[in-house]
């Protein structure tokens, strides 16, 4: 039985996990840098320690000190998160050999899913579809040019040890394959530490849709269904779904079966996403596996009532899976929205700083999971992205609905966040009717920044606006008038004077 | 009664206060009544109507306020001071220099032109890193780079001036 976890990570996923901590009666473990050390991971855990400075490499990614501490204070478990040290085989090996639970898959299964290259070689021998394109990394640019030329433009750069959209560019003439290659194996190797690339063709209109499973230690696999993350800007998701909306229950037996098999292809146990790209003709393609919990599970836990987290933690300490798959079913529908810490209008620039208000969003079926709180600091160590607001509804109108209040009601001053962005998302035509693909922002929405995108909505509150503007500078003009004293010994502090 | 000049994107509201409770917008009266909830938020009733409303004050013109999911960056002047500010833009409109700021902060990864180059309007000009992601600062118009105040590999601030156009 697990006792003590040590979350090896930061931000909302970190929050996530030391919940489910709190619900098992297990203690949680926050390590910390320098630049998180009024982070709201930091504050709801049982035990934090600081392990570093700001710079990922010498805190967050550096396995060694992370190992070292949770020997130190007796974890018997490290849960890894999303990203940083979650899929590094190497440190997987490193808690093997120390004796302490990874709670994720074995080495292997990550050594053979966490390569992109190595997985396309396994899928395409366990006869899950795979985009065409080479199963290795590219050796020269010479053979880059004539596999490029040989499957057709456009092609798709991809990092062998990559994800997140990272090291990934498309390319549309081949005269850009050269400076494309270089600048995508510079942010591979500074994001992954490696900067092997690949070429996949480039397959047109795609959804994105990915398929959650679990598995234990003892040989039990199953899905709990599919999400849609189509809408996406750059290859970041920006909000997710579940069910898929437009997915035939046919097609839904499909992709859930090669997603198991695929599960299967690589002894897989812990939690797990296989991501496929839906052509819309019935055609699914193998992206990627992701061996660890993804961004968007909430959507999953939502139509499902399983919590994923706490299924990952069982599974790693060697319980038999207790669902069955005869027992799932889709109920009702949810949504995602991430919410980011960026300037939509000025090319998505990341926007730092302190968290000065923080109101969230109550009431039905609304989850915010967040790695922030009142003071804490947005920093540029990090990824810009502050918090997830959940909707779920009986249907996918309602979680629309519900996610538009919720969005009303959520407040963040401090940092310009995205959360204005959504409501021309949320009420574009193509997205009611869930045919929007992988393109869909970067063809509708990108052409109408800076600013203009905001014509196409109700403008409900400009008068609003324009009123409390004038309200507020006639207010201050009447109080520069006097001078006030700040008192000392005011329990509050002198901020209650500004 | 004091009169302001409020503008939202393109467009202009100019308002009168007559007192604490009555204003005048684009010649409509309203009813009006204020109350801070917290440092960053308030309540707004117009005519019965009622917002929650987050406000951030960048400087003594210029306010972001979140209404209901929407954003709202407004600056307010004074009649004096909107008078003032025209005549500033026209005298800047005389010189003919476009600076390329920094976006955001951020790692100056490679500078891809010289001073001295011509540029087309979003010719991408640097690579800026930040939060992992590498960005491509584009000319924000076309002519000769006229001077780079940037350094690769060096680091640098929001709003810090990149490079001249002219």
């Amino acid at each position: 039985m697990i006792k003590k976890i040590l979350i090896a990570n930061r931000g909302e996923i970190a929050v996530r996990v030391a919940k489910a901590c709190k619900e098992m009666g297990i203690t949680s473990v926050a390590v910390y840098s320098d630049a998180d050390k009024s982070s709201l991971h930091v504050r709801v855990v049982d035990e934090a320690y600081h392990i570093g400075s700001s710079v990922a490499a010498e805190s967050y990614l550096d396995g060694d000190k992370i190992l070292t501490l949770a020997k130190e204070i007796g974890a018997d478990a490290i849960h890894p998160g999303y990203g940083f040290l979650s899929e590094n085989s190497k440190f997987i090996e490193k808690c093997e050999a120390a004796n302490i639970i990874f709670i994720g898959p074995s080495s292997k299964s990550v050594d053979m899913m966490g390569n992109k290259t190595t997985a396309r070689t396994i899928m395409q021998r366990n006869n899950v579809p795979i985009v065409p394109g080479t199963t290795e990394g590219i050796k020269s640019y010479e053979d880059a040019e004539k596999t490029s030329l040989e499957i057709g433009l456009p092609i798709m750069l991809k990092a062998s040890a990559g994800g997140g959209g990272k090291g990934m560019r498309r390319i549309d003439k081949i005269e850009d394959l050269k400076q494309a290659i270089e600048s995508a194996k510079n942010e591979a190797r500074k994001s992954f530490g490696d900067d092997s690339v690949y070429i996949e063709k480039f397959v047109e209109n795609p959804k994105h849709i990915e398929v959650q499973i679990l598995a234990d230690k003892h040989g039990n696999y199953i899905h709990l269904f599919e999400r849609d993350c189509s809408i996406q800007r750059r290859h970041q998701k920006v909000v997710e779904e579940a069910p898929a909306p437009t997915l035939t229950e046919k097609l839904r037996t499909k992709v859930t079966e090669a997603a198991v098999n695929a599960a299967k292809a690589c002894d897989y146990y812990n939690a797990g996403t296989i991501e496929f790209l839906y052509d819309q003709k019935e055609n699914f393609y193998f992206l990627e596996m992701n061996t660890r919990l993804q961004v968007e599970h909430p959507v999953t836990e939502a139509i499902t009532g399983v919590d994923l987290v706490k299924e990952q933690i069982k599974i790693a300490q060697g319980d038999v899976l207790e669902i069955q798959q005869k027992n799932l079913k889709i109920i009702g529908h949810a949504i995602e929205c991430r919410i980011y810490a960026e300037d939509v209008d000025n090319n998505f620039a990341p926007s730092t700083g302190k968290i000065l208000h923080h109101r969230l969003p109550s009431g039905p079926e609304i989850r915010v999971d967040r790695g922030i709180d009142i003071l804490s600091d947005v920093s540029i160590y990090y990824d810009p992205m502050l918090s997830k607001v959940i909707t779920h509804g009986q249907n996918r109108k309602e979680a629309i609905a519900r996610m538009n209040r919720a969005l009303g009601e959520y407040q963040i001053a401090g940092v310009i966040t995205n959360i204005h962005s959504f409501q021309w998302i949320l009420n574009h035509p193509e997205f009611a009717e869930g045919s929007f693909d992988n393109n869909f922002l970067d063809r509708e929405f990108i052409p109408l920044l800076p600013g203009k995108w905001r014509n196409e909505l109700e403008n409900k509150h400009e008068d609003v606006a324009a009123i409390l503007s004038a309200l507020l500078k006639d207010k201050d003009s009447k109080t520069k008038a006097f001078k006030r004293e700040c008192n000392p010994d005011n329990k509050w502090g002198k901020d209650t004077y500004e | 009664m004091s009169d302001y000049m409020v503008s939202i994107d393109d467009n202009k509201h100019s308002l009168k206060i007559f007192s604490n409770y009555k204003v005048e917008l684009n010649g409509k009266n309203f009813e009006v009544e204020l109350s801070q909830l917290s440092k960053y938020s308030y309540l707004l009733k117009v005519n019965n109507n009622v917002y929650q409303i987050t406000s951030e004050k960048l400087d003594s013109q210029n306010y972001t306020f979140t209404i209901d999911g929407s954003s709202y960056n407004t600056t307010v002047r004074t009649t004096l001071e909107e008078k003032a500010n025209k005549y500033l833009q026209n005298k800047a409109k005389e010189s003919g220099t476009e600076i390329v700021k920094s976006p955001m902060p951020g790692l100056i990864v490679k500078i891809l032109k010289q001073v001295g180059d011509n540029v087309e309007i979003g010719d991408p000009i640097i690579l800026l890193e930040a939060m992992k992601m590498e960005n491509e600062i584009r000319a924000s118009a076309s002519g000769i780079i006229k001077s780079i105040s940037a350094k690769e590999n060096s680091s640098v601030e929001k709003g810090e001036t990149l490079l001249e156009i002219g």
